[in-house]
């Protein structure tokens, strides 16, 4: 996990892994070197205080380096939030994060479904799998045109908030992109907020777990 | 508040020269009222602090309480008021930065912030300015620092249209031995981590000593502007920092900056010190009068011994947090400072540290009267239906989401019982077990308008009832008392009387008053207090955080019960306020007695899991109560009032909105109710079975001759939407 000045869901991203066997590491970003890891994982937080946009002065750091050569190995990357915003500021996901419609910062417990699950952080999901989770951002309203949208998103992973559920105005309810085979996720909601039933408030199931209990199986078995 | 005549006399008698500017600067910050209580210590001294539990008390940057043998929680009040009448956003969010600092200052991981917020009518345009600034103030500095706000309360009344409190607190946990409680020694190097000291926030502490002035902008240049990136490395820093014990004192540079630091601790602690100003890190060039009151915000002084200062100096490089070393404690009991080798100020740090305190004339105002005369004449009631509608849309009740999404209260995977759902918020410790902790604020401005003495012992009592009604048991409080001008006897009153109210209070429930501020000088431009406030933050201990109690309707069929007589006492309600514009009365009577009763029997009901909700009964009364549960819930109900445990005869509003106090709504299984009235029999408990959880999307109250119904669609439209509609909509 790596950790920028600001992140500030490492140590809830520890537990969550921790919770299903993982082995994670934080490591501060002036440190971070991919070869030493089976998975990476960009937790949430706001990367230097969100200055200039979010996401925008992590993806510019020697760590943003670091995780093109990640990408190039076909290691598995998850960014969550912050760490969803950085990725797309690295260009390693398609697509913008712009400022919430309405203009505030929204906390909220959300649905989810996944379309096209596969790759290391979904492989374990059906097609259509239903998953609640809370989100908590000021900038997370996913953009993207609409010639990329049918080039890329259509062809990938992705996770849409259920009607009625997309609390930012992101396009076509989006709520996380992937590549195509599925390595490299990004995702607004907080995955490590939902991994037990005791954070889950009454109406939702904790739909947090499975992504890191996927990863798990991955990297034990392959995807 | 400027130095008085008397007092640069006796800074003269003190030195036995005339003083330096330095000098008297570092004077008029340390004896500002906000940095000395010198207008309140004698007073303070009536709250009860002391306790089974209490590991530290008043005096330390933050309390410490014993949670569980092995775990301690720190937390801590403060207001914010002046800044952010004047910058609503910077001024409150700088007020989280000071209380998380206070908390970091005892070793103590910061897990969770409060905000009690007490805030003019959104329909008012400068009042909407300040409401919007002052939350996003708070959520996007407590937001950035990876701390949750998960609790509050909050107000709204035109009387704080220009002139808001704004309170804040924080609460922190430790394992016993992670508390920093050692002293600095001779010898300690004395450094300053974080920010850059530049010019703002000059005096802020003087000008938050004295009432805000007709033209604000006059004032913005002591305001601090904050910064939550560099906030959130001190946090990270400090975790380390006190995880390798190599520090042995730590403390925030909030109120009277650099010159309050350093002489406190060294009063505190019978040392001196010696400060070269030159070596501090600057964002401009200052002269040293400057450096010594500036109130930048996001630095913290430690105290290091000399041996460790190269792996504190490469902890600090790691985190990419900046840092000087200014200087060094000794035994000489005196603060020199020095600038360019020139001493600019040499004072003995005991008599900086604390002026002598001032009594203060105190006497109740007329207007006082209004509190002590019973109701004779009520208005003829309303349609009763309407009545509980426009109740459940007043900003004072209604759903408070358009505030509490913009915090993120989840960060940290603490929050078991979150926002909306709960009387308390429910935070685990997250150390493997399932213990956890309760934490709530409460104020009634109202209550302590009328009558500062009985709303304020009403607070601690809600606060108290707040924590139990979550299935926490209630260890101790901090309080804020927010008053206005010392100075003039009328306004000094009403602090006393808070004062004594919450000490009468917490003596009572067994509730050591731990920690507290004063926030004095709320007056507006022409002189007149705004509302007196006694904010009150509990913390309760919950042995098994899955047991907790939600205030919503779980199921259909299930029985209604409620905890308590009623009386009735509708003086200072809300009922009164929101449907007649009328705000005189007696306030509901305190009942100590009654309350520990009564929260003796909730808390057991909840800990053998006999219950499905739980709700205290406060603002609105027992209508607005049920409501809630039902509204929160989607399930209606039937009740019967008749039913009821009623003292006293009250006309049926009376009945239906009173605030009497010690009383609570549970929901139980049919199975369980027998159970329960036993216990109620054997503890002298009063209860009444009103009726039953309900289908059919209504809630049905019936009464001698007459009953009300009420489409819940209608009332969750009315209680989700109203405040928002007059947050967005009201301009």
């Amino acid at each position: 996990m790596v950790k920028f000045p600001g992140t500030n869901c490492d140590e809830d991203v520890f537990h969550a892994a921790r919770s299903v066997g993982l082995e994670p590491e934080v490591v501060w970003y002036k440190y971070f070197r991919p070869s030493s890891w089976d998975a990476i994982i960009i937790p949430g937080g706001f990367s230097y205080g969100d200055w200039l946009r979010a996401g925008a002065i992590a993806a510019r750091t020697s760590a943003a380096d670091s995780l093109y050569e990640a990408r190039d190995s076909g290691a598995p990357i998850m960014g969550i939030c912050n760490g969803f915003q950085i990725l797309v500021e690295a260009g390693l996901l398609p697509g913008a994060l712009l400022p919430n419609v309405g203009g505030r910062f929204v906390c909220r417990w959300v649905k989810l479904y996944v379309e096209r699950p596969r790759g290391p952080w979904l492989k374990v999901l059906g097609d259509g799998d239903r998953l609640d989770m809370p989100v908590a951002h000021g900038e997370g309203r996913y953009y993207i045109d609409n010639e990329s949208y049918y080039a890329t998103v259509v062809k990938s992973p992705v996770l849409r908030y259920a009607d009625g559920w997309n609390p930012n105005g992101s396009i076509y309810n989006i709520a996380g992109v992937a590549t195509e085979d599925g390595a490299i996720l990004g995702l607004m909601p907080h995955p490590e907020r939902a991994y037990t039933d005791l954070l889950a408030p009454r109406g939702f199931t904790p739909g947090g777990k499975i992504l890191f209990k996927s990863l798990a199986d991955s990297l034990r078995k392959g995807w | 508040m400027p130095l008085t005549t008397e007092e640069v006399e006796e800074i003269r008698r003190i030195l036995g020269r005339e003083p330096t500017l330095e000098e008297l600067a570092m004077f008029e910050a340390q004896w500002s009222e906000h940095c000395s209580y010198k207008s309140s210590r004698v007073l303070l001294k009536l709250l009860p602090s002391t306790g089974r539990h209490v590991i530290v008390g008043v005096g330390r940057d933050a309390p410490a309480v014993e949670l569980y043998p092995d775990t301690a929680v720190v937390f801590k009040i403060e207001s914010h008021n002046h800044p952010s009448a004047v910058d609503p956003y910077n001024g409150a969010a700088t007020g989280i930065g000071g209380i998380v600092r206070d908390i970091l200052a005892m070793g103590a991981k910061p897990i969770a912030l409060l905000d009690m917020l007490y805030l003019g009518d959104p329909g008012n345009p400068h009042a909407n300015w300040l409401i919007r600034g002052i939350v996003r103030g708070i959520s996007d500095y407590g937001n950035r620092i990876g701390v949750p706000t998960v609790a509050g309360d909050t107000f709204f009344d035109s009387r704080f249209n220009r002139q808001p409190l704004v309170n804040v607190a924080c609460v922190g946990v430790a394992s016993r031995e992670r508390l920093v409680l050692s002293s600095p020694r001779p010898g300690d190097l004395i450094i300053v981590m974080g920010n850059a000291t530049g010019r703002d926030g000059l005096l802020g502490s003087s000008f938050a000593s004295k009432a805000l002035s007709d033209n604000v902008d006059s004032d913005i240049g002591a305001v601090q502007v904050g910064d939550p990136l560099t906030e959130k490395l001190l946090i990270d820093a400090i975790q380390v920092l006190v995880g390798e014990k190599l520090v042995s004192y730590i403390k925030d540079l909030g109120g009277g900056g650099l010159t309050t630091a350093i002489s406190e601790v060294a009063a505190e602690h019978g040392l001196g010190a010696v400060v070269h100003l030159e070596k501090l890190h600057t964002r401009q060039s200052l002269s040293p009068l400057e450096l010594l009151v500036s109130e930048s915000q996001e630095r913290m002084l430690l105290s290091v011994e000399p041996e460790v200062a190269d792996r504190v100096a490469q902890i600090l490089e790691k985190f990419d947090v900046s840092y000087s070393v200014i200087g060094h404690f000794d035994d000489s009991g005196r603060i020199r400072v020095y600038h360019g080798g020139r001493l600019v100020a040499d004072v003995p740090a005991r008599d900086l540290a604390k002026p002598k305190a001032v009594r203060r004339d105190s006497r109740p105002p007329n207007e006082a009267l209004k509190g002590l005369q019973p109701l004779t004449r009520l208005p003829t009631p309303p349609n009763l239906k309407d009545a509980i509608l426009k109740l459940l849309s007043s900003p004072n009740t209604a759903s408070k989401r358009w505030i509490f999404e913009q915090y993120d209260y989840e960060v940290g995977i603490r929050t078991a019982v979150k926002p909306g759902y709960g009387d308390a918020a429910v935070l685990r410790l997250l150390d493997g077990s399932c213990r956890g902790l309760a934490v709530k604020g409460d104020a009634n401005p109202r209550y302590t308008s009328l009558d500062p003495f009985t709303g304020a012992a009403n607070t601690v009592a809600e606060c108290f009832r707040n924590l139990v009604a979550v299935g926490s048991r209630p260890i101790a409080i901090v309080d804020e008392l927010n008053a206005g001008n010392p100075e003039k006897p009328e306004h000094y009153w009403y602090f006393e009387m808070m004062l004594k109210g919450v000490a009468w209070m917490a003596g009572e429930l067994g509730l050591p008053v731990v920690g507290g501020k004063v926030s004095f000088y709320n007056e507006d431009s022409q002189g007149r207090q705004v509302r007196p406030t006694a904010t009150i933050v509990g913390v309760g201990r919950i042995r098994d955080v899955r047991r907790a109690a939600t205030m919503d309707f779980k199921q259909l069929g299930s029985l209604i019960v409620v905890v308590g007589a009623t009386y009735p006492e509708l003086g200072g309600s809300e009922y009164l306020s929101a449907i007649f514009g009328i705000e005189e009365g007696e306030i509901p009577r305190p009942r100590p007695a009654t309350e520990l009763r009564n929260a003796k029997f909730v808390y057991r009901a909840i800990r053998r899991g006999l219950v499905r909700a739980v709700h205290d009964i406060s603002g609105g009364g027992l209508a607005v109560a049920l409501l809630e549960m039902a509204v929160r819930g989607g399930v209606g109900f039937e009740v019967d009032l008749s039913k009821l445990v009623v003292r006293g005869d009250g006309r049926f509003d009376e009945i239906l909105f009173s605030e009497t106090q010690a009383r609570y709504i549970i929901e139980a299984d049919e199975n369980a109710v027998e159970e329960l009235i036993k216990y109620a029999q054997l503890m002298g408990v009063d209860v009444s079975i009103i009726g039953r959880t309900a289908g059919g999307g209504r809630a049905l109250l019936r009464y001698d001759g007459g009953s009300i119904t009420v489409e819940l669609d209608e009332a969750a439209s009315l209680y989700e939407r109203s405040f928002e509609d007059a947050i967005e909509g009201g301009v």
